[in-house]
């Protein structure tokens, strides 16, 4: 569904990306680990464009988005994202957050956009938050909102950005526990996290990235287990 | 300090009836209130207009797409980004006064005089523009950019994410420099005697010219101003207050 060629991102002199391979199928859960500035999220946002890539090709059901003549906003709008930051929109509630993108961009009624907003939340289990300002919810609840948001697109793959590193402690499970809801549903996501339980309960592939390269990759289970490589071998001694 | 109470108060040929009232000279002044605003009107909405387009040039990212068409678009884009650096320098680099002279006797020449006080405005929104466009830039830079990133993941284009997320939260922070750009704009329309304009500091002077008494007319000058920017001053407060207090 997904498939990454060569792929080499650079910030003026500063090689982020060196040269990344990869394939996601569909329904794959693709939890992405590493050091930090191992280049992880940088290859996260690429997928969606977030960054522009130096050289190397993204092709999404076929579709090379690399090429500047595709329409990105299109493309994105099958690629929900979801940000360490959550990044809601202030000055809304948290029903207008989830249904401006569908009305807006889907051309739906207000009443339709409303309707598909309030299953999502309850999917996340914040109906009662419909109406209040983002600025009144705890960290958990922002985030869940933010995962709402970007289905509300019904997207085919959701990109997370390490979804629970700016959450209190006590919050960080109801967030993967709607994150684990989805990987149940069969959404197909690639995740950047630091949770290495999490990665291993509901990861289907698991990528150890170090100094811009994919090191190593396999079943989380096998590879926690068994890491073959020194560098995999050195990160896990030191995280778990 | 005696000396200043007299030349205040009570000069010698001076009488504040005659002075304000029988020689009609408060309609002058009455008169100079209705130019003051009305020109400084005409110049925000002005200035307004154009400070949005100028800041909204210098926010354009040129195309990376090729084709024939696309590159048109890329060079217009680019020219446009020169012309607005150049506005704001040219506006920027010379007085005002300059500014309205220039436009009203050379460019419009042969405009006839009652649209002095369209002129005039247009000129003080000329001026104003290049200033409200780096309050605006300033203000749309103070978001987060993590809201573009939001508005843009979901599928938005970059002018729909400016529209609907970054501008609405730009315009409440850029609240109080509009206020305080607006009370500047009321100030600087007090040069517009330069052109023959009939505002509230050229009444002033009118009176002075002809009564030999400058401490009253100007005192009662500033004391309009005051009240002008102090109403305005009032309610954008009201204004701020409401908007702080929706989220």
């Amino acid at each position: 569904m997904i498939q990454i060629k060569d792929l080499y991102k650079s910030y003026g002199s500063l090689e982020v990306l060196k040269g990344i391979n990869d394939y996601v199928k569909k329904g794959e859960v693709v939890v992405i680990i590493g050091p930090s500035g191992s280049g992880k999220s940088t290859y996260l946002r690429c997928i969606n464009q977030m960054e522009e890539v130096s050289s190397g090709h993204i092709l999404i059901n076929n579709v090379d988005i690399t090429n500047p003549d595709i329409n990105i906003n299109k493309v994105r709008q099958q690629v929900g994202m979801v940000f360490q930051h959550f990044n809601l929109f202030p000055h809304m509630t948290v029903l207008e957050n989830i249904t401006l993108a569908p009305i807006k961009l889907k051309k739906l009624s207000k009443e339709e956009a409303d309707k598909i907003g309030m299953e999502l939340l309850h999917k996340v289990g914040l109906e009662d938050k419909a109406s209040v300002y983002p600025n009144t919810l705890s960290g958990g609840q922002k985030q869940r909102i933010a995962i709402a948001r970007a289905l509300a697109m019904k997207p085919e793959v959701m990109l997370f950005d390490e979804p629970t590193s700016a959450l209190d402690p006590e919050m960080v499970k109801e967030v993967l526990e709607v994150i684990k809801e989805l990987a149940e549903e069969g959404m197909t996501m690639m995740i950047v996290t630091h949770e290495m339980g999490f990665a291993k309960e509901v990861g289907t592939k698991l990528l150890f990235m170090d100094g811009g390269k994919i090191i190593e990759q396999g079943k989380p289970v096998e590879v926690f287990a068994n890491p073959k490589q020194e560098r995999t071998k050195l990160f896990f001694s030191k995280v778990l | 300090m005696e000396n200043f109470f007299y030349h205040l108060l009570g000069q010698q040929n001076f009488d504040f009836y005659s002075t304000f009232f029988s020689n009609a000279f408060y309609q002058l002044i009455l008169n100079g209130i209705l130019w003051t605003l009305g020109l400084t009107i005409i110049a925000a909405i002005v200035g307004l207009i154009i400070g949005i387009i100028i800041a909204l040039i210098g926010f354009i990212k040129t195309t990376k797409r090729t084709g024939v068409l696309w590159q048109i678009l890329r060079i217009i884009q680019i020219i446009l980004k020169y012309i607005a650096s150049a506005y704001v320098y040219i506006i920027r680099g010379t007085p005002t006064t300059v500014q309205v002279i220039f436009l009203w006797t050379v460019l419009c020449a042969s405009v006839p005089s009652e649209y002095r006080i369209w002129v005039g405005g247009l000129a003080f929104g000329i001026n104003s523009g290049a200033y409200m466009s780096e309050l605006i830039r300033a203000g749309i830079q103070g978001i987060d950019k993590g809201q573009m990133e939001a508005g843009r993941s979901l599928g938005f284009t970059y002018t729909q994410t400016m529209k609907h997320i970054i501008l609405p939260q730009a315009f409440k922070q850029m609240l109080p420099a509009f206020v305080s750009e607006f009370i500047v704009l009321i100030k600087e329309t007090s040069i517009v005697g330069y052109i023959g304009g009939m505002d509230l500091t050229r009444a002033g002077n009118i009176i002075i010219s002809r009564t030999y008494n400058a401490a009253q007319p100007l005192l009662i000058v500033a004391i309009c101003y005051l009240m002008i920017t102090g109403i305005l001053t009032l309610f954008m407060k009201q204004l701020e207050k409401k908007l702080n207090s929706k989220n």
